[in-house]
């Protein structure tokens, strides 16, 4: 293919312009990129519109969910904490009332202690914030009244704790010592009375008699005894009822009957130890007394007991009705800061709900301008002229060629149009070379042909020539044979003639010259002589014939039937005739024949008449060099003939190759001419290798000669497989 | 008053430790009660598997401690019987006892420490009706058995509403009727008179011979009672002696019973004394001395120092075995009885034995040979034995076996 720049035909020039076109890009451009970068950002631009409209009215919401937040849910929080605890604190008092136990106590006391540091604490916090101050000060003053009271109820129950601690043990201790004491007065008025009445008191003692035993000092020991464990008993019921008495001010009387009981106890045990010392009974007797009486005994500490309690109780009234206050306050709080709470969702709830109003609208509006931007620009834009290019180059891809392709725009879609039109048009080229391309291959073809053509009339032409110079010397040849014919004849026969009249003058001569020998002699010498030379008219008149009938010969070269010849089997039969007439002529010759027969070589159609005169021409001449050969040199030569065959790729190869004298160089040229001869005259007409060369041309073959003098001849014959057509048109249309 | 608290309790806790920690607990136990140092053999006990503990609240001081230390005594020999033969299924029994004195509340402080902190499986040997009245509801709440307690009270014989409760002896009803029975019969006497400790053992003997008298139509001629772990009986006695019964039947413990005793004779006041088996004969015999001639007790064992009885005989080899200076006793016997029913149980509940497994397996059985001793017991029917025994003290002050009253 040759360069369009090469030819300045009108397309190579709409391609340079279109190359142009792509190559340089008109001056100001919008490239595809830019173009949807463009689009995207328009889009972008949209969103981010939107989003700042959101980010607006969002940070609008936050900034009240921030207030609520920051203030109305803390104040919320923190003064329902207050509430709770608030409520909690009016449960204090009475927890501590109640504790059953110190250590019950002295833990409800840490907790009421750690809530009211908190509720101070939280207080503390609503009257920092600015709104609730008012609230948060009256709060404060409610809790500083709260406070006292249950400092004064946490002592009070403190100290209330500990006297019934020690009050349990007391008791405890009454026990014992009442049961002891009942063991002991038991024991001591069992005995006493049985002594009364029997006067024993151990087994082993005398019996006393009645005004000993029921004397006044013992029977004063025994109602001494009696009255001991009476008032024993009776000091222990009234610490009992004591223990038991809530009303504080049946304590007075309790506590007198008691100091009765005591002092008549504390006689009895006087008056006894008078009359047996029971250090015992005196001791545990003095211990009931302390027990009720002294400052930590039974009867002070309940009196306290029931003052802190009855205290306690005041101060829980009054703490009900500071909790009261303390509670409405709570009320009144808690509603406020609701309301507050309330006001502020309400407020971020409309601008939450003009956000999402908002929101909606420039999500429209983004996605209608999306939308917008999709449509227009991708849509219509770029995708409308891609599928343009793409109808294009399916035409193209289909064979059509001829319409041009047109994209509008500058930017890489219109590149990529432009450079299909290059390729359009670059493809347009090449078609049209392409076209003359052929008729180029096709005129060289006929070219070719009409050579061969020419070729074949210029051999047949040689043929015709050769055969015509052939016909015509042959027609003049036999013309002068004819010619010739005659007189020889007449020279042959008057010769013959001659020497018979020869003949007759020697017979003649001998019976006449009896006499005269000598003369006769001499004329039969003579006679003898002439006859010699009648012989040698004779003689030489038949060698004149021989020409004669050979060139009579060769002028009635015919032409044969064509027929298929086993080329092979045809040479080797002629080889074998030539032999055997060569040893007919001279039985002392002998040759070795080799034969390299192809057999590929097959059928050939030839004319089988002639190519046998050929090859028997060929193969006598080789037959008759090498008999020549053999009587030069005798002995030490050995003759030896070798044929072969070969088939060659359009035609078949003969060669016949003799080890016979060779031909000189100088011959070696002519040796196809007619008339050219190495034999000895008389020998050879010249013309056999000349009426081969004829005969092979015919055949549209070829006949090459090799040779060193004094080693070898070989002649190689070429023929066609099939005679060429011109070859036979000229050669049948003779 | 009662046992050491501080010191065991420590101990106890240690207890649930560790093994050495459990022996020296023994330790102190035995050092503390100084008692039967020899008594358990401590270091026989293998570790292989846990030994079978078993717990025992009972009067090991006061008036009523001969009962506590002799019910003790006869668990141990049965245990150590059963310990020298390779325990049960490869694991020994042992015994934790705790003192409450004869006291209610004590009884009641030591079962929840038997039960919580020695992890008891049963309870047994229990002495008294006052300490079993308490003790026996805190033993049913936790679910273990309480075995043969040492009394004779009706209401541990109310087997439906007592389930957990198995008893060996004869009710304080039987033996007073009993008594009341040979009084009359052999004696032919009609006037019966009372004294008796002023609680719950004593109100029980007196519903008692009550009951009795009424089968027999005849009245309470004297009553007269004494302060429970007191020995203020001289103006009861004086009360009795007013009316002059021919008999007094002694629901007491052994040292007002022979103080009571001891002043009768030296009033010149002579009625029959029949006492019941819980007065502790042996203790009542050595505190009367001379006095305790003609002086009657009824028991619900089998003599103890009768070796021609086959349980008996094993009995006194057993308890040579824990204390070999001890003398045969009826309390002791009636602890080894106790003893040999809980081990019996412990065999028939099997080799996982749990309280529940060895309460089941007590009150599936019916009757009991242990030869020469009987125990048989029914669906309503949780007191082994109904025999009743007479005894009296003799001129020598020795407690003689005796199938009736009168006679020398």
């Amino acid at each position: 293919m040759s360069e369009p720049e090469a030819n300045s035909s009108p397309q190579s020039l709409a391609i340079r312009e279109a190359q142009a076109a792509v190559q340089q890009p008109a001056g100001r451009r919008l490239g595809i990129a830019p173009q949807i970068y463009l689009g995207l950002m328009g889009s972008v631009v949209l969103v981010l519109l939107a989003s700042f409209v959101a980010y607006f009215f969002l940070n609008e919401i936050v900034e009240q969910q921030y207030r609520l937040a920051e203030r109305s849910i803390p104040n919320l929080s923190r003064t329902v904490e207050v509430a709770r605890r608030s409520a909690s604190l009016v449960n204090a008092a009475a927890r501590m009332v109640s504790a059953g136990s110190v250590d019950e106590h002295a833990r409800v006391s840490l907790e009421v202690r750690e809530e009211r540091d908190q509720l101070v604490a939280l207080v503390e916090e609503l009257a920092a914030g600015a709104t609730l101050r008012d609230h948060a000060y009256l709060l404060e003053a409610r809790l500083e009244s709260s406070w006292s009271l249950l400092d004064q109820v946490y002592e009070s129950s403190g100290r209330r704790l500990e006297i019934q601690r020690s009050l349990e043990r007391l008791v405890d201790e009454l026990a014992e010592v009442n049961r002891r004491m009942q063991r002991s007065i038991g024991a001591a008025i069992d005995d006493q009375g049985f002594f009364l009445v029997e006067g024993l008191r151990d087994l082993g003692d005398r019996r006393r008699p009645l005004a000993e035993r029921a004397s006044d000092s013992e029977l004063a020991y025994y109602r001494d005894l009696i009255d001991i464990g009476q008032q024993a008993n009776l000091g222990g019921s009234l610490l009992g009822e004591a223990l038991s008495l809530s009303d504080r001010d049946l304590m007075e009387p309790l506590a007198e009957r008691f100091h009765s009981a005591t002092q008549s106890l504390r006689r009895s045990l006087q008056r006894m130890a008078t009359h047996t010392p029971n250090e015992a009974l005196q001791s545990m007797g003095g211990r009931l007394i302390e027990i009720g009486e002294a400052e930590e005994g039974i009867f002070p500490l309940r009196r306290e007991f029931l003052e802190r309690l009855a205290q306690e109780r005041q101060a829980l009234a009054a703490g009900r009705d500071a909790s009261a206050g303390l509670l409405s306050d709570m009320e009144k709080l808690v509603a406020q800061v609701n309301q507050e709470a309330v006001n502020v969702n309400a407020e971020s709830q409309a601008a939450a709900s003009t956000g999402i109003g908002l929101l909606a609208v420039l999500n429209v509006m983004s996605i209608g301008g999306a939308f917008l931007i999709g449509w227009l620009f991708v849509g219509r834009h770029l995708l409308h002229r891609l599928v343009a290019l793409a109808a294009a180059m399916r035409d193209m891809a289909g064979g059509d060629l001829e319409a041009p392709v047109a994209v509008s725009g500058n930017d890489e879609v219109t590149d990529m149009a432009n450079a299909l039109e290059v390729f359009r048009r670059y493809a347009l080229e090449v078609q049209r070379l392409n076209l003359v391309e052929k008729l180029a291959k096709e005129l060289e073809d006929k070219n070719q042909a009409l050579e061969q053509t020419l070729e074949r009339l210029n051999q047949a032409q040689e043929q015709m020539v050769a055969e015509e110079k052939l016909a015509s010397l042959g027609k003049l040849t036999a013309g002068v044979a004819h010619e010739i014919k005659n007189p020889l004849n007449f020279v042959r026969n008057f010769a013959e003639l001659s020497a018979e009249l020869v003949d007759e003058i020697g017979e003649v001569i001998d019976e006449s010259a009896q006499d005269n020998s000598d003369l006769a002699e001499e004329i039969t010498e003579i006679l003898a002589d002439l006859k010699v030379n009648l012989g040698k008219v004779g003689e030489h008149c038949g060698r004149a014939d021989g020409i004669v009938h050979s060139m009579l010969e060769h002028s009635r070269a015919s032409p044969g039937d064509w027929r298929e010849t086993d080329l092979n089997a045809l040479l080797k039969q002629y080889m074998e005739l030539a032999y055997h007439a060569m040893r007919g002529e001279n039985q002392d010759f002998n040759a070795s024949l080799s034969v390299d027969l192809d057999e590929e070589v097959g059928m050939v159609e030839v004319v089988p008449q002639d190519l046998s005169r050929a090859f028997l021409n060929i193969l006598t001449n080789a037959f008759q060099a090498m008999e020549e050969k053999s009587e030069k040199v005798g002995e030490d030569y050995a003759a030896e003939l070798r044929i072969a065959s070969r088939r060659l790729e359009d035609g078949v190869e003969f060669s016949i190759r003799d080890n016979g004298p060779g031909i000189p160089d100088d011959l070696r040229e002519r040796m196809f001419e007619p008339f050219v001869t190495t034999k000895d005259t008389g020998k050879g007409t010249g013309l056999g290798l000349s009426l081969t060369v004829d005969i092979i041309t015919r055949h549209g073959g070829a006949i090459t000669l090799d040779s060193e003098l004094g080693a070898y001849t070989e002649m190689r014959i070429r023929l066609p497989l099939k005679p060429a057509a011109a070859l036979e048109e000229v050669a049948h249309g003779k | 008053m009662h046992w050491v608290e501080g010191k065991t309790v420590a101990a106890g806790r240690r207890f649930a430790i560790r093994l050495p920690a459990r022996r020296l607990f023994f330790r102190a136990c035995l050092v503390a009660w100084g008692l039967f140092g020899s008594a358990l053999a401590g270091g026989q006990e293998t570790a292989a598997s846990p030994a079978l503990v078993f717990g025992q609240s009972a009067a090991l001081t006061g008036p009523a401690s001969e009962l506590g230390t002799g019910m003790r005594q006869g668990l141990l020999a049965a245990f150590e019987e059963v310990n020298r033969s390779g325990g049960l299924d490869g694991r020994q029994l042992s015994l934790v006892t705790l003192d409450d004195a004869y006291e209610p509340e004590a009884a009641i402080a030591n079962t929840r420490t038997l039960i919580e902190e020695i992890k008891a499986l049963a309870l047994i040997g229990a002495v008294g009706t006052p300490t079993s009245r308490a003790a026996q509801p805190v033993a049913a709440e936790a679910g273990r058995p309480y075995i043969a307690p040492f009394t004779g009270a009706e209401f541990l014989r109310e087997a439906e509403l007592r389930p957990n409760v198995i008893n060996v002896r004869a009710s304080y009803f039987q033996e007073t009727a009993e008594i009341v029975a040979r009084l009359t019969a052999d004696l032919g006497l009609t006037r019966i008179g009372i004294f008796y400790q002023d609680d719950s053992y004593g109100r029980a003997g007196l519903q008692g011979l009550r009951l009795a008298l009424e089968v027999h139509d005849l009245p309470l001629v004297a009553e007269a009672a004494y302060p429970r772990n007191t020995e203020s009986v001289k103006v009861p006695l004086l009360d009795l002696r007013r009316f002059q019964p021919e008999a007094v039947v002694i629901i007491g413990a052994y040292q007002p019973a022979a103080a009571l005793i001891r002043w009768a004779r030296r009033l010149q006041f002579n009625p029959r004394f029949v006492n019941i088996s819980f007065v502790g004969s042996s203790a009542l015999a050595r505190e009367l001395g001379p006095d305790g001639e003609g002086v009657y007790i009824t028991q619900v064992v089998p003599f103890p120092a009768d070796g021609s009885v086959p349980v008996v005989d094993r009995y006194r080899r057993a308890l040579r075995l824990v204390a070999p200076e001890a003398a045969p006793g009826f309390v002791s016997l009636e602890g080894y009885l106790a003893g040999r029913l809980l081990i019996e149980g412990v065999r028939r509940a099997g080799a996982e034995v749990s309280p529940a497994a060895l309460l089941e397996a007590l009150r599936r059985t019916s009757t009991l040979d242990f030869g020469g001793f009987e125990l048989s017991y029914g669906p309503a029917d949780n007191q082994g034995s109904d025999r009743v025994y007479l005894t009296r003290i003799d001129a020598n002050g020795e407690v003689r076996p005796v199938v009736r009253m009168g006679g020398g």
